[in-house]
C-alpha cells in the first residue's frame, strides 16, 4: 500500500471521528431530554448512542494505525499507547492518546456494566465530557487539515452541536428523565405498617 | 404423578397444620448445618422463584461469604398474577417453610430469618405468624415479618433485600447480587418459601427419598397454578416430567377447546396448545426447548378468546411494572406495549409488526434487572404462537380490556 493512501486515511479517519463522536455525545446529552415520537420512542436514542460509540471506535482504530503504520511518521506503537512519548508534536499527539484511552475506558465499562456495577460504569462515564473536548483539542492542533476551510467548518460545526446540546440540557432538561415516574413507582412499593 | 410430599396431610381446606400435627406427621426437625448443603447438591433441588437455579450451589456461595452474619430470605412475595402457590404453600404448611428456613439459617450460619410475605396475602401471614408463635423462643428472636408490596418486581432477590433496606421495594443493579451483599450489606440467602418447604423435607429423607418422584428424567415434586380455561383451576403437586396434558386431567380438562398454553406465567411462553400437551413439566427438559417453567403457572388460552389481545392486556401490565429506574425497559416495555395496543385496536399493520420484532431485540439486556428481558420473551413467544392472528388482526380490542391489569 502507498504512503499516501496510509496518510489519507488517517486524515480521512480522523475526520469521522470527530464527526461521529460529537454525535455520540450529543445523543448522549439529549438522551435525558423527553425526545420521542410513535416512530421513534426514546429507548432508541440510547440504543444509537451505543452503536454510534462502537462505530467510533473502529474509525478511531482505522486513524492510530494507519498513522503508526505510515513509513513516513515513524512514530511507533508506544507513542500510540504511552501519552506524550511521541518525538513528533509530542504535546499534540499525546492529547489524542490521551482522548483515545479514556474514550477505551468509557466503552469497555459500559460492555462491562453488568459485571463492575451501575455506580462505578456511571463514575467512569462523567470522563466523556474529557474525552470530546481532549479529541477537539488534539485534531485542531495537529491535524494536517485543521486550518482548510472545510475541517474549519466541520470542527466548529461539532462543537456548537455539542456546545447547544449541552446548554439546551443545562436550561431545558429534567436532570433525571424517569424521576416523575420513578418517585411514583416507589410510593407505590414503600414499606407498609408492619402489622 | 400426584405423589403428594409438600402438600401431604391435612386437606388443604382444613387450614394451616400445626406445629405438633407437623410434627407427628414428619417427625422432629433435624440438626442440619454445613453438611445439609452437600445432601441439596446430590438431591439436584432447584430454586422455585422462577430462576430454577440450584440450591446446593446458591447455599456454598452465601455460607463462604458468611462470618456468621448472613440473613435468610424467605421469599413469599408471589407477585406473578395467575400464581397461587407459594399463597397456598404457606396457609396450609407454614412450618414445612419454617423448618427450611431455620435449616438454611444453621447451614450458612446465620442468625436472622425475614418472611417476606405479599402484603395482599392476608390469609399467608396469618398462617405464617401463628405458626411462628408456635415455635421456640430462640427460633422466634431470629424471625421478622416483613409484607412485599404487590408489584412484580417486589419478588426478585435484591428488590427484596433493597425493602428490608431502605423500605422501597425496587430491584437493584448487580453486582453485588443479594448473596453477596443484601440485608445491611451481608450475605443474604433470598430463596423462595416452596424451596424452603422441599428442604424441610429432604434434610429429613434425604436426597435419594427427593429423587425417587420424577417421570421422563425429572427428579422430585413441584407446584404448579392451572389458571385461565381448566375445569379445576388452582395448584396441584405434580411429579416433574409429568405432562401438561397429565397435568390437566388433573385439574379436571379444559373447559372448552383450547388454543394456546401460557407455560410459565408473564415471563415465560406462549405454545400452541397441540404442541404444549405432551411437554414435560420439569425445569431442565424445558430448558433444552427454549422454554421457562418460571414460576409453575400453566394457563390454558380457549380457542374462542383472541391470542392478540390477551398479549397486548399482559404487556401493558409488564410495562406499568417498570420501576423506572432504567430507561430502556421503562420506554422500551411502554412502546412495545403501545404497539400492542394498536394492533389489537385498530388492527393489524406491517409497520407495528416491524417494530415489534425490532424493538424486542432492543430492549433484551439492557435493564438492570431481568424485567425487560422476562417481558420481552413473553412478547417474542406471542409472536410465534399468534403468528398468523397477528398478521390478520381485526380492530376489536375493547377498551375495557386494557384496564385490566392482571387479565384472567
Amino acid at each position: 500500500m502507498s504512503d499516501t493512501v496510509l496518510w489519507y486515511t488517517t486524515r480521512g479517519a480522523g475526520a469521522v471521528t470527530l464527526i461521529l463522536l460529537s454525535a455520540v455525545v450529543v445523543l448522549g446529552v439529549l438522551s435525558a431530554l423527553r425526545a420521542q415520537s410513535p416512530r421513534w420512542p426514546r429507548f432508541l436514542t440510547t440504543g444509537l448512542h451505543r452503536n454510534l460509540a462502537l462505530l467510533t471506535l473502529v474509525f478511531l482504530a482505522l486513524h492510530i494505525v494507519t498513522a503508526v503504520a505510515d513509513p513516513f511518521t515513524h512514530l511507533g506503537w508506544l507513542a500510540a499507547v504511552v501519552p506524550f512519548s511521541s518525538y513528533y508534536r509530542t504535546l499534540w499527539l499525546g492529547l489524542g492518546v490521551i482522548s483515545f484511552e479514556l474514550l477505551a475506558a468509557i466503552v469497555v465499562t459500559s460492555l462491562l456494566r453488568g459485571f463492575i456495577g451501575h455506580g462505578a460504569w456511571r463514575a467512569i462515564h462523567w470522563l466523556s465530557y474529557a474525552s470530546w473536548p481532549i479529541g477537539v483539542v488534539h485534531g485542531f492542533g495537529t491535524g494536517t487539515d485543521a486550518w482548510s476551510a472545510w475541517m474549519l467548518v466541520l470542527t466548529i460545526a461539532c462543537v456548537a452541536a455539542v456546545a447547544v446540546s449541552v446548554g439546551y440540557r443545562l436550561m431545558n432538561g429534567p436532570r433525571d428523565p424517569l424521576a416523575t415516574e420513578r418517585t411514583a413507582f416507589r410510593a407505590a412499593v414503600e414499606r407498609r405498617k408492619e402489622s | 404423578m400426584s405423589q403428594l410430599r409438600l402438600l401431604a396431610g391435612r386437606a388443604l381446606t382444613a387450614g394451616p397444620e400445626g406445629l405438633n400435627e407437623h410434627l407427628r406427621r414428619i417427625g422432629p426437625l433435624p440438626a442440619g448445618g454445613p453438611e445439609l448443603i452437600e445432601v441439596l447438591t446430590r438431591s439436584g433441588l432447584t430454586g422455585r422463584g422462577g430462576a430454577w437455579f440450584p440450591l446446593g450451589v446458591k447455599w456454598r456461595t452465601v455460607a463462604a461469604h458468611s462470618r456468621g452474619t448472613a440473613v435468610v430470605v424467605a421469599n413469599g412475595a408471589e407477585g406473578e398474577p395467575h400464581s397461587k402457590k407459594d399463597r397456598l404453600l404457606m396457609t396450609t404448611r407454614p412450618h414445612l417453610i419454617l423448618d427450611g428456613a431455620f435449616l438454611a439459617a444453621r447451614a450458612v450460619r446465620s442468625k436472622q430469618v425475614v418472611l417476606y410475605v405479599g402484603e395482599e396475602h392476608h390469609a399467608a401471614r396469618q398462617s405464617m405468624s401463628a405458626a411462628l408463635a408456635e415455635r421456640s423462643d430462640e427460633e422466634r428472636r431470629m424471625v421478622r415479618t416483613v409484607s412485599s408490596p404487590a408489584r412484580y418486581v417486589a419478588g426478585s432477590s435484591s428488590a427484596a433485600a433493597h425493602l428490608v433496606n431502605t423500605g422501597i421495594a425496587t430491584p437493584t443493579t448487580t453486582p453485588p447480587s443479594a448473596h453477596e451483599s443484601g440485608v445491611d450489606g451481608a450475605p443474604t440467602l433470598v430463596q423462595n418459601v416452596e424451596s424452603l418447604a422441599h428442604v424441610a423435607l429432604i434434610a429429613r429423607y434425604g436426597d435419594a427419598w427427593y429423587r425417587s418422584a420424577g417421570r421422563r428424567g425429572g427428579a422430585g415434586t413441584l407446584l404448579v397454578t392451572m389458571s385461565g380455561g381448566v375445569a379445576g383451576p388452582g395448584v396441584l403437586e405434580i411429579e416433574a416430567g409429568t405432562t401438561v396434558a397429565e397435568a390437566l386431567e388433573m385439574a379436571g380438562g379444559a373447559t372448552e377447546p383450547p388454543g394456546a398454553v401460557l407455560v410459565g406465567g408473564y415471563f415465560g411462553s406462549w405454545v400452541d396448545a397441540q404442541q404444549a400437551w405432551e411437554l414435560p413439566l420439569d425445569a431442565g427438559a424445558l430448558r433444552t426447548r427454549g422454554l421457562s417453567l418460571g414460576c409453575g403457572v400453566i394457563g390454558l388460552l380457549p380457542k374462542s378468546r383472541c391470542g392478540v389481545c390477551e398479549t397486548a392486556g399482559i404487556m401493558r401490565y409488564l410495562a406499568t411494572e417498570s420501576s423506572a429506574q432504567c430507561g430502556p425497559c421503562f420506554f422500551g416495555l411502554r412502546a412495545l406495549a403501545d404497539a400492542c395496543s394498536r394492533i389489537a385496536e385498530r388492527g393489524s399493520n406491517p409497520p407495528d409488526l416491524q417494530r415489534l420484532q425490532r424493538w424486542a431485540n432492543e430492549v433484551k439486556g439492557r435493564g438492570a434487572c431481568h424485567h425487560p428481558d422476562g417481558a420481552v420473551i413473553f412478547l417474542q413467544s406471542a409472536l410465534k404462537a399468534f403468528a398468523g392472528e397477528f398478521a390478520q388482526h381485526p380492530a376489536h380490542w375493547r377498551a375495557q380490556a386494557s384496564e385490566t391489569r392482571r387479565p384472567a
